[in-house]
């Protein structure tokens, strides 16, 4: 017991130097979006401040156009999760349960496309976009973050569905079920904990998305959470930093909460199904 | 009910030949057991007859009607599974009535079956437990269920009881054995524990490397193993073998003691003389098989004694209790028609046996 | 007849996914190809086939071997860094000790965050007059006088590999301790039955069992670090004076900004290929833990 209270104080004092490196943007981001506007730029700079204005967040939402930002986001996000999801099911399905020829190369073609980075291609999508006509539209994006993703969903799937046992398939189909009923009613009941937890993690990377949203997205109704905030910093004179810090905490605190409950399960799902 | 024809069935996996050409008549009723070394391919013949492997040749029939194309949901057998494959999202209602939904069965008829089979299996209590809620032998009583339901065709077993202790086996065993007698369903049933294979079986099928070595009732396969992978495989302690020479009515061993034997074979023919522990006895009066003692077992009920014949290995069990002491040399005999004689060369049965 | 169809409904299922795969990650490829071998007008115009003239004109610009080198700089100090951190952290977190779960959460927090916002609340951090760095550090006496961090080229590159270090570190500790979790239990309790220390144990079981581990981690790494643009691009848009551009914020402008679409297709597809080779790298990598995976596979099987 006592030999591991030591253990712990050892490890969160070696830890403590990097959390504080970690937390500090956090504590930026915190003391700038509600601290007066003319306390920006005191000098000696410093932490403190004279009172709470929580009423930064309401102006920054209008004068920032946060919410038809925020709009933009979800649509694009919840999208493209769709569309991955809908795609990467069967596939996933496909590669966990049957053996077909060209699997293998299947296989390598998804670990290529994981590694295609979209900056790499981003002038080709752009002209790409631009013969279909969908620059300045948001269903550019939901296309590229569905392929994007495709590759990382169809993983993490394939891995959550070799866990769940073949066994209870056939013990459908020997109960007279047919290969669909066995999927509706037996397979898809037990894999949606791992469909979620893959949607969700989808949702969060296009959420984060920067470099197409910046290309695709040339009016600034069409911006996307962090190109709207990207756009308050980039080419101004004048930057509100109280503004634009009280728009990276309205986007950023709610996904960090949701991932750092989910992040259990990305180390699981990278460890079973990325790395092998 | 059905019979279960199995002609000329053959399993390849890409290059690999699994099952070589499989031939076996399973009766209307009959409770059959398969049973071989792991990797035989018992399991393979049994997912062919559900509808779970394609057949790489040869035909299957249920009844008169060829199944080669017909799905497993289509064929009606029911099937328990060695992992179970309890469906972990539903009770375990729902998953006994899991198969009568799917035929849009009346609901007070499924009932009625549901809670029947439950009755059979002392299951009542547990209805509305979810799998996870259940202990090994409760699960595995809940597949045996499923099944039950069915009213299926044929029962396939797949090494049904091996996830459970040594206890609950022979219990579970008993039970089975108990069901098929009151409802008669035609049964195919794999193991590789032998023991259970004797014990359950009406006929023994023995396996090994894709092929049928024997089939025939636990006696027959006892009494009169086919070849010497049979004499091996059935009875426990195994059967002793010791190798020797044809010679006029008798087996020579190497240091030159002399069997009576009255196998048909060529004289100098390189032979094996098979003899089962349990039938060895001691000679009181000095006669008989001389062994060297090396190893003593005593397990309450009898004693095995490890000894050594030519430089060959034996065993004996005796029931009554000896004082046996390693080093010690004791002599042994046996019933006349008990004794067994194989060709080395090919492992078959010599005809008229030993003595 | 039917099993024909049977044989079909795999790839049936596959097709949809691979149609999309190929046509918004396939098509751009041989479009960048294409059009980096033609002139382009700055609307994107194709006006016609000029050989290697492109990529003639980006071999022969300075700006764009100052960004190779720095690229190799970038990548090879944020994946270094990354990994002699992540390495002890991904040990202590894989131990046993109070509040484990509250250092994970800590720990992988910076993936959360889209690197864009982590950027510009540390372009804000450390503004050169009024940022909390300095508020900070002057606090704690290190420094008295505000500094311009980004100002200069050269101090500007190091924070921004400190930053893509602090924001690699979680996805390469959750790797390592996908490894660390696999480890056999087993393995070390015979070690220290052989009077092994825990150094010896570090050198001669956890090293060797954790390469494959670390050795995707790292391909891994350097292929998302090199194409890395949120960090440089918003704290300083590759400047001052192209002085912190990589590849691909000099890709970036040169497509974006300037115009000169073909020079930006041939650099697109120098670093295709360059990401093609470590890609290679890293397919060969996993099918060889594949295969030493294979045979236990085979056994539990049967
Ligand atoms: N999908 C497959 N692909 C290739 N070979 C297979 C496959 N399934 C089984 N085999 C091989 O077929 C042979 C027979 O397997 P089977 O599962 O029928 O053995 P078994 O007799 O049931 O053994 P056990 O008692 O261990 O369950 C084995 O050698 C096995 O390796
Ligand atoms: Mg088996």
């Amino acid at each position: 017991m006592t030999g591991k209270l030591k253990r712990s104080l050892i490890y969160w004092a070696i830890l403590s130097p990097l959390m504080v490196v970690i937390l500090f943007p956090f504590g930026v981001m915190f003391v700038t979006a509600v601290r007066p506007r003319a306390e920006l730029f005191t000098y000696p700079p410093t932490w403190g401040f004279s009172e709470f204005r929580w009423e930064n967040f309401s102006e920054m939402w209008v004068k920032t156009n946060f919410g038809g930002a925020l709009l933009n986001s979800l649509y694009v996000s919840v999208a493209a999760t769709a569309v991955a999801l809908l795609l990467s099911i069967p596939a996933a399905y496909a590669m966990s349960r049957y053996r077909f020829a060209g699997k293998g190369a299947y296989r390598t073609f998804l670990l290529m496309t994981q590694m295609m980075s979209p900056i790499v291609l981003v002038l080709g999508l752009f002209r790409l976009m631009m013969s279909l006509g969908l620059v300045n539209d948001l269903n550019s994006l939901v296309l590229t973050y569905a392929a994007f993703n495709m590759a990382f969903t169809i993983w993490m799937l394939q891995s959550y569905f070799n866990s769940i046992p073949r066994d209870l398939e056939e013990a459908a189909w020997m109960d007279g079920a047919s290969h669909l009923t066995s999927l509706v009613r037996i397979f898809l009941p037990l894999a949606v904990p791992a469909m979620v937890v893959t949607a969700i993690f989808t949702f969060i990377n296009s959420w984060n998305e920067f470099v197409l949203a910046l290309t695709m997205m040339r009016s600034s109704e069409d911006f996307t959470l962090p190109v709207q905030i990207y756009a308050q910093v980039a080419g101004r004179y004048q930057v509100e930093w109280h503004h634009v810090m009280a728009a990276t905490v309205l986007a950023t605190v709610p996904v960090a909460i949701v991932f750092s409950w989910l992040q259990r399960y990305l180390i699981r799902g990278m460890a079973l199904g990325a790395v092998k | 009910m059905s019979s279960v024809t199995i002609r000329g069935v053959k399993k390849k996996y890409g290059a690999m030949d699994v099952l070589h050409g499989i031939d076996l008549q399973i009766r209307d009723r009959e409770f059959v057991v398969l049973v071989g070394p792991s990797g035989c391919g018992k399991s393979t013949l049994l997912r062919m007859i559900a509808g779970l492997e394609t057949i790489s040749g040869g035909d299957i029939l249920i009844g008169n009607r060829v199944v080669n194309d017909v799905p497993a949901k289509a064929r009606d057998i029911a099937m328990v599974f060695q992992n179970y494959a309890l469906y972990p999202h539903m009770s375990v209602y729902e998953n006994m009535s899991f198969s009568l939904r799917l035929k849009r069965m009346a609901k007070d008829m499924i009932d009625r079956k549901v809670r029947e089979a439950a009755e059979i299996l002392n299951l009542s209590k547990f209805l509305e437990r979810s799998p996870r809620q259940l202990s090994g032998g409760q699960r595995q009583r809940v597949a045996m269920g499923r099944a039950l339901v069915r009213d299926a065709q044929v029962f396939l077993f797949d090494e049904p009881l091996s996830n459970l202790d040594a206890k609950l086996r022979v219990v579970m065993r008993t039970e089975i054995k108990a069901l098929h007698q009151r409802l008669q369903t035609t049964s195919v049933y794999v193991t590789h524990d032998q023991i259970e294979a004797m014990t359950m079986a009406d006929r023994i099928v023995v396996m090994n490397a894709g092929k049928i070595e024997q089939i025939g009732t636990p006696l027959e396969l006892y009494d009169t193993p086919a070849n010497l992978f049979v004499a091996d495989f059935i009875g426990s302690p195994s059967m002793n073998f010791l190798r020797g020479k044809l010679e006029q009515g008798a087996v020579v061993l190497p240091d030159g003691s002399r069997l009576a034997a009255s196998g048909q074979g060529a004289a100098g023919q390189a032979v094996v003389f098979g003899i089962r522990p349990e039938h060895l006895a001691l000679a009181t009066d000095g006669t008989g098989l001389a062994a060297e003692v090396e190893v003593v077992e005593p397990t309450g009920a009898n004693i095995q004694v490890y000894a050594r014949v030519a430089g060959m290995p034996l065993c004996a069990v005796f029931t009554e209790r000896h004082d046996f002491r390693p080093g010690q040399t004791i002599h042994l005999i046996w019933p006349e028609g008990k004794a067994h004689l194989f060709d080395d060369a090919t492992g078959h049965r010599l005809q008229g046996g030993a003595n | 007849m039917a099993n024909r169809f049977q044989k079909s409904v795999p790839l049936m299922m596959i097709l949809p996914g691979l149609a999309l795969a190929l046509a918004i990650i396939g098509y751009p490829i041989f479009d960048l190809a294409w059009t980096s071998m033609q002139d382009v007008s700055r609307f994107g115009k194709l006006t016609g086939f000029n050989g290697g003239e492109n990529y003639h004109e980006v071999f022969a610009d300075p700006l764009f071997w100052e960004s190779l080198w720095r690229t190799g700089i970038w990548t090879f100090a944020v994946v270094g860094g990354t990994l002699a951190i992540s390495m002890p952290v991904a040990m202590i977190l894989n131990d046993d000790f109070h509040g484990r779960g509250l250092a994970r959460v800590i720990i992988m927090l910076p993936w959360a965050i889209s690197l864009t916002m982590t950027a510009v609340v540390w372009r804000w951090a450390l503004n050169g007059r009024a940022g909390l760095l300095n508020a900070t550090l002057m606090n704690a006496g290190i420094i008295d006088q505000p500094v311009e961090w980004l100002a200069t080229a050269s101090t500007a590159f190091v924070v921004e590999i400190l930053v893509g270090i602090l924001v690699s570190i979680p996805f390469t500790t959750t790797i390592l301790l996908g490894g660390l979790s696999s480890m056999p239990q087993d393995a070390y309790e015979a070690a220290v039955v052989d009077g092994a220390s825990g150094w010896d144990q570090f050198r001669h079981i956890t090293l060797p069992l954790m390469k494959p581990f670390i050795n995707i981690a790292i391909v891994l790494n350097v292929i998302y670090v090199f194409n890395s643009l949120p960090i440089i691009w918003v704290m300083t848009e590759g400047g001052p004076a192209n002085g912190t551009d990589i590849l691909v914020t000099y890709l970036y402008k040169l497509a974006f900004r300037f115009g000169q679409l073909g020079k930006a297709a041939a650099i697109s597809l120098v670093m295709f290929f360059v990401l093609l080779a470590f890609t290679m790298l890293y397919v060969a990598l996993v099918s060889r833990n594949d295969r030493d995976d294979a045979a236990p596979e085979e056994e539990i099987k049967a």
